[in-house]
């Protein structure tokens, strides 16, 4: 490994902590997608920044996008408070006029000059190493290391001082207002840092990567957790995985950097809504067909306790009388047998006391609809639980 | 949150201790666009390992950097780039690699700042692509030989005589192309483009070039823009007009239809290298190759 390539992982892990952190909050807050109108509503403040200074490089430009992205956040928050709209319409109404604004501004005013968002912000992580910062000649390392490292230390600083009213402000606005935390100060301090944060980290790995930084790992780490710390924590390890091993894979098929970090990200959100083991697609499908069962069990010893003539009760005519294939009767019959609800005895089913006591309940639960029967029911006879 | 930084004091950690380099003997140079690729590659011959970032057909804005260009230029001696804004802000990145032990050589340097066509409103920003006057390459090839040979003084006698061979063949290709373009009457030199890439061989050949789109890739022309250039087509009984390969088709093809409209025909006559040099290999993925062919291009169209 040359010093480079040790950089670019170290400056995209600290991209990834630095983007994880808002990113959690904003996905909470269903603001998931205000990263990605910051990293586009940046144009108009580049544009006035370069009438104001005349030079592409001034890092004026940089404010001015950073300003113009906390602008977003203000418009977003002032368009969403008319309760007119909601917030995503809000988000779709803000950045893509402040975007245009840009572009008006550079065919009217700047048409020969290459004046673009790329052209003011780095935004490749393959050159990130090559932009050391220079001090009286001095080699300090890669500048992104810098700006990313600052925007981090203050980031988990903040974080740390208004954990509980960034909790509570996230979770129960009016509690928040309540307890005597503002919501609002909450909501702009968030906004700004996550403002600032895509701006920063716009410059180091490039406008699809910090989008993906935010959203991803704590969309990714919400399937996974309800606990905040442990999302928050979860989000950190998700994105400086997807970070790392997107490095390697960028390096076996000598492709674009950012562009395997991304696929990362969207694999491992793939894993992991797969595989998840309460909000997963595979444990839903298999918690449904369980229900399903369930019911299916319910209406058999309902049947059985409807009849107390043999014919109804035999085994091979079971399917007839409740209208089920072979193999479905079999596994519920099989199923009521294990759970000690039945008794086969030369070919008849009867009910067991404990089968008795069990449809008993289910009647009372479906006559009076009541959920605390069923509740406890669900204790008692355990079926797949036990 | 401790276990990540203490992996990231690891990293750096590592990342301090290790610094080595291939070594092959050879002057390592890195190249961004395929114009200079193609140029140092005639001057160093076998001398010199060249390496170019931009493939072919491949917009310098568009340009997108992969894995493998953070070794090329970590092993890099050299870097040699256009400069004026045509990388980016990559050049900031090579500017600050002199304090790396890389050393850099900005062709755009040797051209006279009273020589560059700059922006009309924005008196130091110009426009970069300065290739397409040939004279301004024979500078270009003197200089980058020049600083070629101060870097590597034991090569430096070849790649002046290699220098020499380069030289003669752009005074051939621009004695050729003055001719050819000589058949063409002054009148008819009106070249329309996707964009301005061509002011620089418009003012050494004396066409009238115009662009349908700005140097800028995020602005795109409005209606306005195609109904003025339709409108200039017209009056002046433009024959045809051009695609670049390296900017969409699109535009273009609105503005054919848009003169086509107002009842005059205008084709589009073919499509020029303006960013890019054709595919390796191929007659015009040379400079001196994709010359000529814009040249036929252009004079065989408007003829």
């Amino acid at each position: 490994m040359s010093s480079a390539q040790i950089e670019i992982q170290l400056i995209a892990s600290l991209v990834a902590v630095a983007c994880a952190i808002p990113g959690v909050f904003l996905v909470l807050r269903k603001m998931a997608l205000i990263s990605d109108a910051i990293s586009h509503s940046i144009l108009p403040g580049l544009v006035i920044g370069f009438f104001i200074t005349h030079d592409l490089n001034s890092p004026l430009l940089i404010l001015m996008g950073a300003l113009s992205g906390i602008l977003t956040v203000v418009l977003v928050e002032y368009i969403q408070k008319t309760k007119l709209v909601k917030e995503d319409t809000a988000i779709g109404l803000v950045f893509p006029a402040l975007f245009s604004i840009g572009v008006l501004l550079i065919a009217k005013n700047a048409n020969d000059v290459h004046l673009d968002v790329d052209a003011v912000l780095l935004g490749e992580l393959a050159f990130a190493p090559f932009d050391r910062l220079l001090i009286n000649d001095v080699d300090l390392g890669p500048k992104s290391v810098w700006v990313i490292g600052t925007i981090l230390l203050i980031t988990l600083s903040l974080l740390i001082a208004f954990f509980k009213e960034l909790k509570v402000s996230t979770f129960d606005t009016g509690l928040a207002t309540a307890l005597g935390f503002s919501p609002i100060v909450l909501h702009y301090g968030l906004m700004s840092v996550a403002s600032v944060t895509t701006v920063g980290a716009f410059d180091a790995v490039g406008a699809i990567l910090v989008v993906a930084l935010m959203i991803a790992p704590a969309a990714t780490a919400y399937l996974l957790t309800n606990d905040l710390k442990k999302m928050l924590i979860l989000s950190i390890i998700f994105g400086v995985f997807s970070a790392i091993s997107g490095y390697w894979v960028a390096h076996w098929l000598d492709a674009s950097i950012s562009g395997s970090m991304t696929t990362m990200l969207g694999l491992v959100f793939l894993v992991v809504y797969l595989f998840a083991p309460n909000k997963g697609l595979i444990s839903v499908v298999y918690r449904n067909k369980q229900q399903q069962k369930e019911v299916q069990l319910l209406t058999f010893l309902l049947h059985l306790n409807n009849h107390k003539e043999e014919s109804e009760r035999h085994i091979n005519h079971l399917n007839e009388h409740i209208n089920w294939h072979k193999v479905k009767a079999k596994s519920v019959v099989e199923l009521a047998e294990k759970n000690n609800m039945i008794v086969i005895d030369n070919q008849i089913i009867s009910l067991t006391e404990k089968g008795k006591v069990f449809t008993e309940k289910a009647i009372d639960y479906i006559i009076t609809n009541d959920d605390s029967k069923i509740e406890s029911m669900k204790k008692d006879f355990f079926l797949f639980r036990g | 949150m401790k276990k990540i930084i203490t992996l990231i004091v690891i990293l750096l950690a590592v990342g301090c201790g290790k610094k080595e380099k291939k070594e092959n003997g050879k002057l390592n140079v890195v190249t961004t666009t395929t114009m200079i690729t193609d140029l140092v590659k005639n001057i160093g011959g076998d001398k010199i390992e060249v390496k170019g970032l931009m493939g072919s057909g491949v917009d310098p804005h568009l340009y997108k950097a992969s894995e493998g260009d953070v070794s090329k230029l970590f092993n890099a001696d050299v870097v040699i780039y256009n400069g004026l804004h045509l990388e980016g802000k990559l050049e900031e990145v090579f500017e600050k690699m002199e304090h790396q032990n890389k050393k850099t050589i900005v062709v755009s340097d040797v051209i006279d700042k009273n020589n560059l066509i700059s922006s009309e409103l924005f008196a130091s920003n110009y426009d970069p692509h300065i290739w397409f006057d040939i004279n301004n390459w024979i500078k270009i090839t003197n200089y980058v030989s020049e600083k070629l040979g101060k870097m590597d003084v034991k090569n430096a006698a070849f790649y002046k005589e290699k220098a020499k061979v380069y030289l003669d063949e752009l005074t051939a290709l621009n004695n050729e192309i003055t001719i050819e373009i000589s058949e063409l009457p002054e009148e008819k030199r009106i070249l329309v483009t996707a964009h301005d890439a061509f002011n620089y061989f418009g003012r050494q050949h004396k066409f009238n070039v115009v662009g349908l789109q700005g140097l800028s890739t995020a602005t795109e022309a409005g209606v306005q823009d195609v109904q003025k250039l339709a409108k200039f087509i017209i009056e002046n009984k433009v024959k045809a007009i051009f695609v670049e390969t390296s900017v969409p088709k699109r535009t273009i093809e609105a503005l054919e239809a848009a003169v086509k409209s107002k009842g005059q025909e205008v084709v589009i006559g073919g499509t020029l290298y303006s960013d890019a040099l054709g595919n390796a290999g191929t007659e015009e993925g040379t400079y001196v190759g994709m010359y000529k062919a814009n040249v036929h291009t252009i004079v065989d169209a408007l003829k």
